[in-house]
């Protein structure tokens, strides 16, 4: 599987330009085809619709794909109930565990994270899900990405907020989706545009200026039931290009201590994904919600040894991207969300893995957050009729909390209603939180 | 609350846009290109002038007929039997070139974004990937009954949905949900019970060692459940796996559902629900047979009426091989296996267990990039291309919109020429 073939294109972008295309010289129909983007596009300051959100403060949420067992996240580590329930995967994951109080301690693969905590700058919040979980990975994902249990919405909740209170069309580097090809369900909205960004060096037309004047040109203003699909795309990659080009001519402009050492990890792609998300925040390109995913969580089988990899991806993954924010003064701004469309049931399978199970624990991380912990420790001994955990957050409270605190956002427009309130983050000095009834 | 969101511009532009293509398809040339464009990978003006001499029905006949042509041998087997993904891919795409009868690839195609597995979960020790590759290419249009025993005793699927790791004493519920949500009945037919009784009932397939000379799973009954009767899909009883899928072929909901799929692949995104119910009871009157249903698609109406024109987009691999068949450059393929992953596609990595998806969900910026982007690199490795009289009339039926007429007319060379046509929204249609 060809993942890092940034090369291709390269290698043969000076055969193409010698052979290169040959418009004739009236081509002035090609040249309006190909939107001069104005220079508001290079400019930090986004373009806020609605009174009282003039922060500039960035979500990132980490999707955590398949669903994330939280018991091996968060680990009981005095509960005979879990050795009881999981014997082989609680006598590997507690003697390991990374303490964080007598009750709970992390992944033992997790230690970046840990210092965050001992920081004061991670918040757990444990038992979070909502009434009736469906065990479908496609219903459940919808669930959390539209954040509507009865599943009859379509919009993402995050692309509700794009629309809602950002001219994403006039900024369409407002909401990224980092090292992928898809907009995640999250941002999906049907006035919102999304940018996906997959890989920052080949983002871009290769064949040169001619290329995207055509492109311009053929792909706007087509008839058909996708016409306004082709509009929307053709015009965010054109205004995608300039902002990605003028954010990676920014890039260097920072001078690093002598003795800091940041790296990302490459075994990951998880890792390339939040550089370039840190890329685009710290040049000051305007983007305010990202999302990246990191896959591999579905673990029915030989789980030990898989989901202890990908906390250690994780880990070193966000790790290195609090780091390069810190070194360049972002910090401050930035929060991190983990999220997975449901846990893992309690109790272990024969194939050393778990199925689909039930409520969960997310992890906020950053300068933003009030560090602690947050709703209730899981009861193992009480599970519902199926064995699995019963939930005692609503995640969409996380959103909320999201939404009114860090982002500045109207929650309960975006969510429909109101929820218990998890006060996880310090109140952003500058935002007034909404008022929650 | 929500201003005005750069409404405007986007009004004039409604304006200024014709509603929709004008459609050529009263013409039964133009059917026929139409519908070897949805079926195949596009065809050369002489494959076009002898589908034409056959005529429409006899040319989905043919389609539909013709038994699937076999690939020739992965290149490189390493020892042991195992392959690379990379290798897999191009096989693949070189085979989808050069096979007589590349509906049948179409098919295997469909199947193989249905009936999911991935590389990544499966591995590549074993050739269990090439083996379903076979397998699928071979029951591609046989009936769902023969075809659901293959599906749940494959061993690249065994591996990727845990059913090759499951007993009747601690059964793995992988398999059991997916079959039912995913590949037969869809969500809402069935129970959460189902789920774990199917578990029960589907439990004791291992896989085949090398001394079992076998290329399907193995079932052992001291691995299976030994529990009493079961209760799945309404029916009591000591359930096995043929239990399973008799019981999901009994369900009135598994022919609306595959049809349903179907319809979305090869006809229009948003069919009505008279047509679908239409091909669901003959689909499930012929005891679902595929030659029936795909005759049926091809014949009806609504394959061929105005709106179904231009109505679906193709999926990165379609687009991909269409542009080096139109090109006649096979030799490139290894191009198409590069540029998967930015166009949102790499054959035997779907990005989750239920495949790939339709239509709209191919475009975004990205992905739009992506497309121009390969076009100009294939371009950029051929010394000479084919000489094309007209090359609007030939790959886009003469019906372009204004922006590709622009260009076109502004192209100075047969290199210009083929780099707007084949990177235009009218070639990415179908």
């Amino acid at each position: 599987m060809s993942k890092d073939k940034a090369g291709i294109n390269e290698l043969n972008r000076r055969d193409f330009l010698q052979a290169g295309l040959r418009f004739g010289t009236a081509a002035s129909a090609l040249a309006a085809g190909y939107a001069a983007v104005p220079d508001a596009f290079a400019r930090a300051v986004y373009a806020a619709k609605q009174a009282g959100v003039n922060n500039d403060n960035v979500l990132v949420m980490i999707q955590l794909a398949g669903g994330n067992d939280g018991l091996r996240t968060v680990v009981p580590l005095q509960d005979p109930k879990l050795h009881d329930l999981r014997p082989i995967l609680a006598a590997a994951s507690v003697p390991a565990a990374l303490p964080l109080n007598g009750a709970f301690g992390l992944n033992q693969n997790m230690p970046g994270i840990k210092a965050l905590y001992d920081q004061g700058k991670v918040a757990i919040v444990q038992g979070v899900g909502y009434p009736n979980p469906s065990f479908s990975h496609f219903e459940s994902i919808r669930v959390w990405e539209t954040g509507d249990p009865t599943r009859r919405q379509v919009e993402g909740w995050l692309g509700k907020t794009l629309t809602q209170n950002y001219d994403s069309m006039g900024h369409p580097l407002t909401a990224c989706a980092c090292g992928t090809t898809d907009i995640p369900g999250a941002l999906r909205d049907m006035h919102a545009t999304v940018s996906v960004i997959d890989d920052s060096r080949t983002f871009g037309f290769q064949g040169g200026s001619k290329v995207e004047s055509a492109a311009g040109t053929v792909w706007k203003g087509t008839p058909g039931i996708y016409g306004a699909l082709f509009d929307t795309a053709i015009s965010t990659v054109q205004q995608s290009i300039a902002s990605v080009r003028t954010a990676v001519s920014r890039q260097g402009n920072v001078k690093y201590q002598d003795n800091a050492k940041l790296v990302y990890p490459s075994k990951t792609e998880l890792g390339a994904a939040l550089q370039l998300a840190a890329s685009l925040i710290t040049s000051g390109s305007g983007v305010k919600l990202l999302h990246v995913t990191l896959g591999g969580f579905d673990t029915h089988q030989t789980e030990l040894q898989r989901h202890n990899d990908l906390m250690g991806y994780l880990d070193q993954s966000v790790s290195a991207f609090y780091q390069d924010l810190s070194m360049h003064n972002m910090a401050d701004k930035v929060l991190v969300a983990t999220w997975s469309e449901f846990s893992r049931r309690p109790q272990e399978n024969a194939s050393g893995g778990t199925d689909h199970g039930a409520a969960s624990a997310m992890l906020l991380m950053g300068n933003p957050v009030k560090g602690g912990f947050y709703g209730q420790a899981p009861n193992l001994g009480n599970l519902d009729g199926t064995g699995n955990l019963r939930y005692t957050v609503d995640f969409r409270s996380v959103y909320q909390e999201i939404l009114n605190t860090h982002l500045g956002a109207d929650a309960k427009e975006i969510l429909g209603q109101t929820f218990d309130r998890v006060p996880f983050l310090k109140a952003a000095a500058g935002v007034a939180a909404a008022a929650v009834t | 609350m929500t201003a005005s969101r750069a409404a405007p511009k986007a009004a004039a532009a409604t304006a200024a846009r014709a509603a929709d293509w004008t459609s050529p398809l009263t013409a039964e040339t133009a059917r026929i290109t139409h519908l070897l464009r949805r079926a195949t990978f596009g065809a050369s003006p002489d494959e076009l002038e002898a589908a034409f001499q056959l005529g429409y029905g006899k040319m989905v006949d043919k389609l539909v007929e013709t038994a699937p042509a076999a690939p020739p041998a992965v290149p490189g087997m390493k020892g042991g039997g195992g392959v690379d993904v990379d290798t897999l891919q191009q096989w693949w795409i070189d085979h989808m070139l050069a096979t007589p009868t590349p509906f049948a690839e179409r098919m295997t195609l469909f199947w193989h974004g249905h009936f999911t597995s991935d590389s990544t979960k499966v591995g590549t020790d074993r050739p269990y990937l090439y083996w379903q590759n076979l397998t699928w290419r071979k029951m591609a249009l046989t009936d769902l009954g023969s075809m659901l025993m293959q599906v749940t005793t494959d061993p690249a699927m065994m591996v990727y949905l845990d059913l090759s790791t499951s007993t009747g004493k601690s059964p793995n519920e992988n398999y059991s949900r997916e079959l039912m949500e995913l590949f037969t009945l869809g969500a809402g037919n069935f129970t959460e019970d189902d789920v774990r009784a199917g578990a029960k009932a589907l439990a004791g397939w291992r896989l085949p060692t090398t001394a079992d000379k076998s290329m399907t799973g193995v079932f052992e009954k001291r691995r299976a459940y030994s529990g009493g009767p079961l209760t799945f899909l309404g029916r009591t009883g000591q359930i096995d796996t043929k239990g399973v899928i008799d019981a999901i072929l009994a369900s009135p909901a598994l022919a609306t559902q595959v049809v349903t799929k179907v319809v979305h692949h090869f006809v229009s995104p948003s069919p009505e629900a008279r047509y679908i119910q239409r091909l669901a009871d003959e689909f499930r009157a012929s005891k679902y047979d595929m030659k029936t249903l795909m005759r049926s698609v091809f014949l009806s109406p609504e394959f061929i009426q105005d709106p179904s024109y231009r109505s679906l987009i193709k999926s990165p691999v379609e687009y991909m091989v269409s542009v080096l068949k139109a090109l006649k450059a096979p030799q490139l393929s290894k191009t198409v296996v590069d540029a998967g992953q930015n166009m949102g596609q790499m054959l035997f990595d779907p990005p989750d267990v239920g495949g790939w998806p339709n239509n709209d969900g191919w475009i975004s910026s990205n992905t739009l990039m992506a497309r121009v982007n390969f076009v100009s690199t294939v371009l950029g490795r051929m010394r000479s291309l084919p000489t094309v009289k007209d090359l609007g009339q030939l790959q886009l039926d003469g019906v372009l919109g204004s922006g590709t007429t622009t260009a076109l007319n502004q192209a100075k060379d047969d290199r210009t020429r083929w780099m707007v046509v084949l990177m235009s929204p009218e070639f990415t249609l179908k």
